[in-house]
């Protein structure tokens, strides 16, 4: 419906005025949401029909607020309380006539001043709501990036350790068709141990990926699938322990069809690097 | 209780409380009972307000629905009507239009003299309503107007009452 109808069609006077069925209200309470002039109209209705009521004030008895803040109080939900005297309410009236009548009158001058407070007060809660939604959101960009930090540094100190590791024999493993592409290779020669270095292979497509071989007597052994060829990032991965005792005679990258388990035997060998 | 909700509270209490006492009052025509009443809406209000929605309206419209209700209730309870002289029917209406009822008004910044502008039909509508907490069925049978054209007559005496406040 265009706003110009909702706004003319009188369903927003009759929930202000709250005639409107319980289906109607629901419809407004969304056109509201939906359009901010409706809001607007809305809000315009609901400010002349307070400014009636206030028009039409009927100042209560000061004992009402008294009682009304001892309930509270009390913590009490109780429904009605017993009726006070006549006799009683009319003599707290003449004790304090004067007093309650500027309350009256500040009230009613301040009414305006009352909607803008209560403005006011919602957009400075939204405010302090926001900041702090900010200050979490940053806390949370904050402890992300403390996180890669360290995921980095790990990294860093793994990758020096393996390269520095007095039993460790790095193999180049060099493209076939592009020497600029490699990977290193990281072997332990003490436990047998196999790390890899990938981060000089160039990037897959997404639906394939590097794993690494072991030439063992002339048969390549699949040593897993390479994870990690970001380049940029200090990452040396695990891959399959051959044990000390065999005897590799080289190492090569195949490039294989994206797939959780390694494959029995590479498809097109990408890059070899003999010890 | 917090010390800052009471303050925020007994602010409310002091800027509402004669308009909604004055609701009140126009429906039970007892100003004791308009007050205990008042007080009975002020404690809901109190104990409901985590339920305002500002999204749903304003606030003022939240607190006159909230006491419109109770009193309703209140007047249709079996213990009421007992010793009840009310109902929805001339009673009332006759008192709606009857502005000397004796109702002390507050009037700082003048709105009665405009408002006495706006024409009769237009006031009792808005009264009947507003005021008085009758339905849309209760206003078409008690003005003999069409239940359709209620939607329309309030629209423009609502128009016309904007009107008078610009």
């Amino acid at each position: 419906m265009e706003v110009n109808n909702i706004i003319s069609s009188g369903l927003l006077e009759l929930y202000a005025a709250g005639l409107a069925s319980q289906d109607e209200a629901a419809q407004v309470q969304q056109w509201v949401q939906q359009y901010p002039e409706v809001a607007d109209e809305l809000a315009a209705i609901e400010a002349s029909l307070a400014m009636y009521a206030q028009a039409n004030a009927l100042q209560p008895d000061a004992s009402v607020k008294e009682k009304l803040f001892e309930r509270i109080n009390e913590g009490d939900t109780a429904k009605v309380i017993p009726l006070s005297s006549s006799q009683e309410s009319q003599l707290k009236v003449v004790k304090i006539p004067s007093a309650w009548k500027n309350v009256a009158a500040a009230a009613i001058v301040l009414l305006i001043g009352s909607t803008v407070f209560n403005i006011v007060q919602f957009n400075k809660s939204k405010a302090v709501n926001d900041e702090l939604a900010q200050t979490r959101q940053q806390a949370a960009a904050l402890a992300q990036e403390k996180k890669q930090l360290e995921d980095e540094q790990r990294d860093i100190n793994r990758y020096v350790e393996t390269a520095r590791n007095k039993y460790s024999q790095s193999v180049s493993v060099t493209g076939l068709n592009a020497a600029d592409s490699s990977a290193k290779i990281f072997w332990m020669k003490n436990t047998g141990d196999v790390f890899v270095d990938p981060a000089n292979l160039p990037a897959l497509p997404a639906d394939k990926q590097y794993e690494l071989w072991a030439i063992v007597d002339g048969a390549p052994v699949n040593a897993g699938i390479i994870i990690n060829t970001e380049k940029g990032t200090y990452r040396v991965q695990q891959m399959k322990a051959f044990g000390s005792a065999v005897k590799v005679q080289a190492f090569a990258v195949s490039v294989e069809p994206k797939s959780a388990t390694p494959a029995v035997t590479p498809t097109v060998v990408y890059a070899v690097g003999p010890i | 209780m917090q010390q800052r909700d009471q303050q925020v509270f007994s602010y409310l209490y002091d800027h509402y409380a004669p308009a909604l006492n004055a609701v009140i009052y126009r429906m039970v025509e007892d100003r004791e009972l308009s007050e205990d009443l008042l007080q009975d809406a002020f404690v809901k209000i109190w104990n409901n307000f985590n339920s305002y929605d500002k999204t749903k309206g304003r606030l003022f419209t939240w607190m006159i629905n909230l006491t419109r209700n109770l009193t309703i209730d209140t007047l249709r309870s079996k213990s009421y009507k007992k010793q009840s002289k009310i109902s929805a029917d001339e009673n009332a209406v006759s008192n709606v239009k009857d502005s000397s009822t004796g109702i002390e008004k507050f009037d700082a910044v003048g709105l009665t003299k405009h408002l006495s502008n706006l024409k009769p039909d237009q006031k009792t509508i808005i009264d009947l309503a507003y005021f008085n907490g009758f339905t849309q069925d209760e206003i078409s049978k008690q003005l003999d107007i069409p239940l359709g054209t209620v939607k329309t007559k309030m629209r423009s005496a609502i128009l016309e009452l904007r009107n008078y406040l610009k």
